[in-house]
């Protein structure tokens, strides 16, 4: 397909909205659900019977609901066309902002409410089933550390990697989430290079410092047609342009190169179709479960060249003002992982960035961002679910 | 020994589609599924090839040897491993061309290297189930160059 479906701006953002994320913090994905919309009507001015369209991601506190969306829209007290959960985790957040604008083009709904709420610091209810009963989960695997600290040596041994640039981009996360209200508030303390490489080994040479915290929280947003929001005197327009998405990259080969993500698809397809060089790219917020993974896409979204991610890193000033703001309100490494809602940790920071609305870290002259999502650690490979979006303003 | 704070190991149970594996293990022999059309073997064991889409897979016994392709140290351990932390975890490519991820057994965790030629070894783990690890093969020569496309 040439262009994108998106890139004639006919659907837009209105509003985003985000918890303070907490650990433990005793609330149900309901309960953070219902924050998010409220702050969400606000914006808006637009009341629950207004949202005839919702798209969830599927909570690990709540998945083991089969009816999840239902119940959630029923707490919430909203009538829906079209309702829909996304089970593609931190992918889901972009993933199901094209859901949503595929649903309201085909006249589905007119007004989409994307919701992201989850709380697995406080209740977890994950259960995998498939290969990870027999063969991974006996096997003493630390989970995502462990797959990541498998991936992360084959790549030093192909490529080598500089961990001076993986400390960079924590020290440049860490600042973001020091000028953010809205990360977890331990977080909220100045780390240096050396703190990053001293943190103790998990699943070496993973570190502490490499992953994220599982903590509860929530974000959202509103979309509908661009006429519409006119209409309704909303101005804070963000428009989705461009989007790529693929799952089981490579799959059935049994012997790949796990160095290779489906963002060396994704992430060079949005940016074409967005007409978009990585040199045009105003900022750049990656989905960040793990630093490793936000410097495999520095290489694959064509910002470095293959091999050279950690470098890259090092090099350059990734703060809002420098030649690539990324993350600039901490990522989901230093604001704290608010479960599958993860992934809307980096594309709020994006919508507040493209709104004008970053006060404090507010990259100068934005108009355009980079986001992508990961969802899903298989057997043996990188990440399950690779996409990407940009956004403009 | 096992210390007092080791929780169970997570058993395998397995399933019409796997059992055969884990027959196999009893009797020492890793068993691999192979593609007759597509003439090539696949891991982890399921109910289809992932080439093909059928459900004609053939049960093979495999020479158990391969090398490194990567590892990891765990410091923090898993249920089943409070004893044994720090410990090896690597994934191996079989010489059959598959991938494998398993315990990396009779070894330290200074002695492991990308590359290094592996063969199976077995831990029992009940009556009913014995369990696939790796040890180094100091003896070991690859039948071909096993190929890791860079």
């Amino acid at each position: 397909m040439a262009g994108s479906f998106l890139d004639d701006k006919e659907i837009c953002i209105v509003a985003y909205g985000e918890t303070k994320i907490e650990r433990r913090g005793g609330r149900s994905a309901y309960e953070i659900a219902a924050e998010v919309a409220e702050q969400l009507y606000k914006k808006t001015k637009l009341e629950p019977s207004d949202i005839d369209g919702v798209t969830f991601t599927v909570p690990l506190s709540e998945c083991s609901n089969p009816f999840w969306s239902g119940y959630a829209t029923e707490y919430l007290g909203i009538s829906a066309k079209w309702l829909q959960t996304s089970d593609i985790g931190g992918a889901s957040a972009i993933g199901n902002i094209t859901r949503a604008a595929m649903a309201i083009k085909s006249g589905l709904c007119e007004t989409a409410m994307i919701l992201g709420v989850d709380a697995p610091s406080t209740q977890w209810r994950a259960y995998y089933g498939s290969y990870r009963n027999e063969f991974w989960d006996p096997v003493g695997v630390q989970g995502p550390p462990g797959a990541f600290g498998l991936l992360m040596n084959r790549y030093e041994h192909q490529y080598g990697l500089d961990f001076q640039g993986l400390g960079a981009l924590a020290v440049a996360q860490r600042n973001g989430a020091i000028k953010n209200p809205n990360a977890y508030e331990k977080l909220r303390q100045k780390i240096t290079i050396d703190d990053y490489i001293n943190s103790r080994q998990v699943s070496s040479p993973l570190r502490l410092l490499d992953s994220v915290m599982w903590c509860d929280g929530g974000n959202g947003l509103v979309m509908m047609k661009t006429s519409r929001a006119k209409k309704l005197g909303l101005t804070d327009r963000v428009y989705p342009v461009s989007y790529a998405e693929i799952s089981n990259f490579d799959c059935a080969n049994q012997t790949p190169d796990i160095t290779t993500t489906g963002h060396s698809v994704v992430g060079p397809k949005v940016l074409k179709d967005a007409k978009l060089k990585p040199k045009d790219v105003d900022m750049f917020h990656p989905y960040d479960d793990f630093l490793f993974a936000v410097m495999l896409k520095t290489e694959q979204c064509g910002f470095a060249k293959k091999g050279q991610g950690s470098q890259f890193l090092r090099d350059t000033d990734l703060g809002p003002k420098g030649s690539l703001p990324l993350n600039t309100g901490g990522g989901q490494i230093s604001c704290g992982q608010p479960g599958l809602a993860g992934g809307g940790v980096n594309l709020t920071e994006a919508l507040r960035q493209l709104m004008g609305q970053a006060k404090g870290r507010q990259v100068p002259n934005a108009r355009n961002a980079l986001v992508t999502g990961i969802g899903v650690i298989p057997y043996g490979r990188n990440w399950g679910t690779a996409n990407a979006m940009v956004l403009v303003n | 020994m096992a210390n007092t704070d080791v929780k169970p190991r997570p058993l395998p149970k397995p399933t019409p589609a796997t059992q055969a594996f884990w027959d196999g293990a009893k009797r020492g022999k890793l068993m691999l599924q192979w593609d007759p059309v597509a003439r090539k073997y696949q891991f982890w064991p399921r109910a289809n090839s992932v080439r093909t889409g059928r459900r004609n897979l053939e049960w093979k016994a495999t020479s158990g040897k391969g090398e490194l392709y990567s590892f990891t140290i765990t410091h923090v351990p898993t249920p089943g491993f409070e004893d044994k932390a720090p410990y090896v975890i690597g994934m191996i490519e079989l010489d059959e061309g598959v991938r494998i991820i398993a315990n990396m057994v009779n070894m330290t965790p200074d002695e492991v290297e990308i590359g290094m030629r592996v063969k199976v070894a077995w831990e029992k783990l009940s009556d009913d189930i014995t369990y696939f690890a790796f040890e180094p093969d100091k003896r070991s020569r690859a039948k071909t160059k096993p190929k890791s496309k860079q």
